[in-house]
């Protein structure tokens, strides 16, 4: 399986120079099997980089497959949603799945609203030429996608839950833990921990740095000590540092990863725009 | 009077390699008088940066007003970021086109809810105001004299005239040519038949747009299509530099400043389209600049022929 970083930014998507060697879309990962089947993390603006890939393959003639599974609707996870092109050819069939965001609506209904008229000159799902079907998931079901295993679990996310996965194919496991805050940095739920058990790769939310996350305690997002401790104890063979805050300049990141990477033996990276990786 | 330019792209932000110089984030200006009163016009995420600077600054909380053109996500997208919010004391009126005001805090809370924000409108320190904006009905914010113009965009859009200190700047963002009617509907899957009445209102809007900008020293047009592209999706809602150069020279404006850039327009693209529409403007008697993130203008005087801003002399809607 390789994994492709199409946007690894929390929050805000950051232009200009100081976020270059990272990038500065919001959070979209890319998942591909040997086979070539391809699974889609979150629709944030950097899923707009991939619709270029995309078009110019079979998406553009209207015979692309894609299935794209949603952490939650936060807009920074779905603001390439109205930019992804794939969703305006006929003949193209893409599923998008998620669970409800809060009780008293569905994932549709809010999909919805972010189309709407006032917002969005799309004006709606049913003006996507695409095959579009939203499908809702309960976070803790398995879910069938050609290609890949999904088991899926609901993480602490503020005021909130967030779906988190763990995806395997090919023989190798990647969990996402990404919008995600635990009682402490240091007590990641069990859940969690299930999720990233024995992980070839884990993607974890690191927001904050260690020092400044006391100041923003509650706002729903890890410090990069959190990864750290739930690949440590979940036996994870990788970390990845993802959903870096808008204000990480490339610099910070570096030094945040050098730190982190001296504190423990699990190999650590920074996830970054780029080139697809082997997992 | 100064302004500056915050964000100058359209429909989605833009990081990376390509956009450094341009910038990618998308529209926001801030207007500056000479007594430093300050209006903002658009919320796109280029309001980020501009609201962490004003916090910097701010020796006490401040009253903020914002006019927005419209709500399409590029134009408010950046109001949940903008820090001053989050200050207690903190005043933030918005202007909108909308059909009341109540609708526009509905709008503008909506972006906001949990589904899309952690923190809901309600729970925001900043005070909240909304106004309702009507084409031609004028209105004064601290020393700026606004005019608000209908524009032709999915679902209407409204461009600003700004006088103050004697200059005065043109807001003109978002619009197509008037020759689709779009600003009645929602959705347009193509370019559609025109019916007697149809050509009647659009010419009424151009006439009306020409009028309000008669004399401005600098107005910002939405440009964000080159002509080929244009070709292809006259029905988007977005202009090109030839069609935005054609409003200016009848109205007699001294400078355009090309704006809402597309997406895909890469830094070295804009460096030609910038040198080809400063000599096409130059041929027209018209500077034509392109506008970059982080560019601040200094606004020159109206045109003498002007309509007086703040009292339009009776019968001026005939000329």
């Amino acid at each position: 399986m390789k994994i492709r970083f199409w946007g690894v930014r929390g929050s805000f998507a950051m232009s200009g120079r100081d976020f270059l060697r990272y990038g500065g879309n919001t959070t979209s990962v890319e998942l591909v099997t040997k086979s070539g089947e391809r699974l889609l993390i979150d629709l944030g603006t950097g899923a707009t980089e991939l619709a270029k890939t995309l078009m110019a393959g079979e998406f553009g003639k209207g015979h692309g497959t894609l299935p794209i599974l949603l952490s939650h609707t936060h807009l920074d996870h779905i603001q390439g949603l109205p930019f992804f092109t794939p969703f305006f050819i006929k003949g193209n069939t893409i599923r998008i799945l998620g669970a409800n965001p809060m009780a008293g609506t569905s994932l549709e209904a809010t999909l919805q609203q972010q189309l709407a008229p006032h917002y969005s000159p799309l004006n709606g799902l049913e003006n996507l030429a695409a095959g579009v079907s939203i499908e809702t998931i309960t976070a803790g079901d398995k879910l069938q996608v050609p290609g890949f295993d999904v088991v899926t679990a609901p993480v602490p996310h503020g005021s909130m839950w967030t779906t988190a996965y763990r995806i395997t194919a090919d023989g190798k496991t990647v969990t996402y833990l990404s919008d995600v805050e635990y009682p402490t940095p240091d007590e990641p739920v069990d859940i969690a921990l299930a999720l990233a058990q024995d992980a070839d790769l884990l993607i974890h939310d690191a927001m904050h740095a260690d020092d400044d996350y006391e100041q923003r305690r509650g706002w729903g997002h890890s410090p990069a000590r959190a990864g750290v401790v739930v690949a440590e104890r979940a036996g994870a063979k990788k970390l990845a540092l993802f959903h870096h805050s808008p204000d990480a300049t490339d610099d910070m990141i570096d030094e945040v990863v050098a730190r982190t990477a001296a504190r423990t033996a699990v190999p650590i990276f920074a996830a970054a725009e780029g080139s697809y990786l082997d997992v | 009077m100064q302004i500056t330019f915050w964000g100058v792209r359209g429909s989605y932000p833009v990081p990376g390699a390509a956009t450094v110089r341009y910038g990618g984030q998308t529209s926001c200006v801030e207007a500056r008088s000479s007594s430093g009163d300050c209006v903002i016009v658009d919320a796109g995420t280029g309001m980020r940066a501009l609201g962490n600077k004003l916090l910097r600054e701010a020796k006490a909380p401040q009253h903020h007003h914002v006019l927005l053109s419209h709500v399409h996500w590029d134009h408010i997208q950046g109001l949940p970021f903008f820090s001053p919010a989050y200050v207690p004391g903190t005043k933030i009126s918005v202007y909108a086109l909308l059909t009341a005001a109540d609708e526009l805090q509905q709008v503008i809370g909506g972006i906001t809810r949990h589904e899309f924000f952690p923190v809901p409108l309600e729970a925001v320190p900043a005070h909240f105001e909304f106004h309702q904006v009507e084409p031609e009905v004028e209105f004064d914010i601290d020393g700026f004299h606004v005019v608000p113009i209908a524009l032709n965009h999915p679902f209407g859009s409204v461009g600003y005239r700004i006088d103050c200190d004697g200059s005065s700047w043109a807001y003109v963002s978002d619009t197509a040519p008037f020759d689709q009617v779009l600003h009645k509907q929602h959705f347009l899957p193509g370019p559609e038949p025109l019916s007697a009445d149809d050509r009647v209102a659009l010419a009424a809007m151009r006439e009306a747009l020409v009028r309000r900008l008669d004399g401005v020293d600098t107005v910002i047009y939405d440009t964000h299509f080159l002509p080929d592209e244009f070709a292809r999706f006259p029905h988007y809602g977005h202009s090109t530099p030839d069609q935005a150069l054609e409003i200016c020279a009848l109205a007699r404006v001294r400078r355009l400043v090309l704006y809402h850039h597309a997406p895909s327009h890469s830094d070295e693209q804009m460096d030609k389209i910038a040198a080809e529409y400063l000599a096409k403007g130059a041929a027209v008697g018209i500077e034509v600049l392109t506008s970059a993130e982080g560019m601040t203008l200094e606004v020159g005087p109206a045109r003498p022929l002007a309509p007086a801003p703040t009292r339009p002399p009776a019968g001026s809607e005939i000329v």
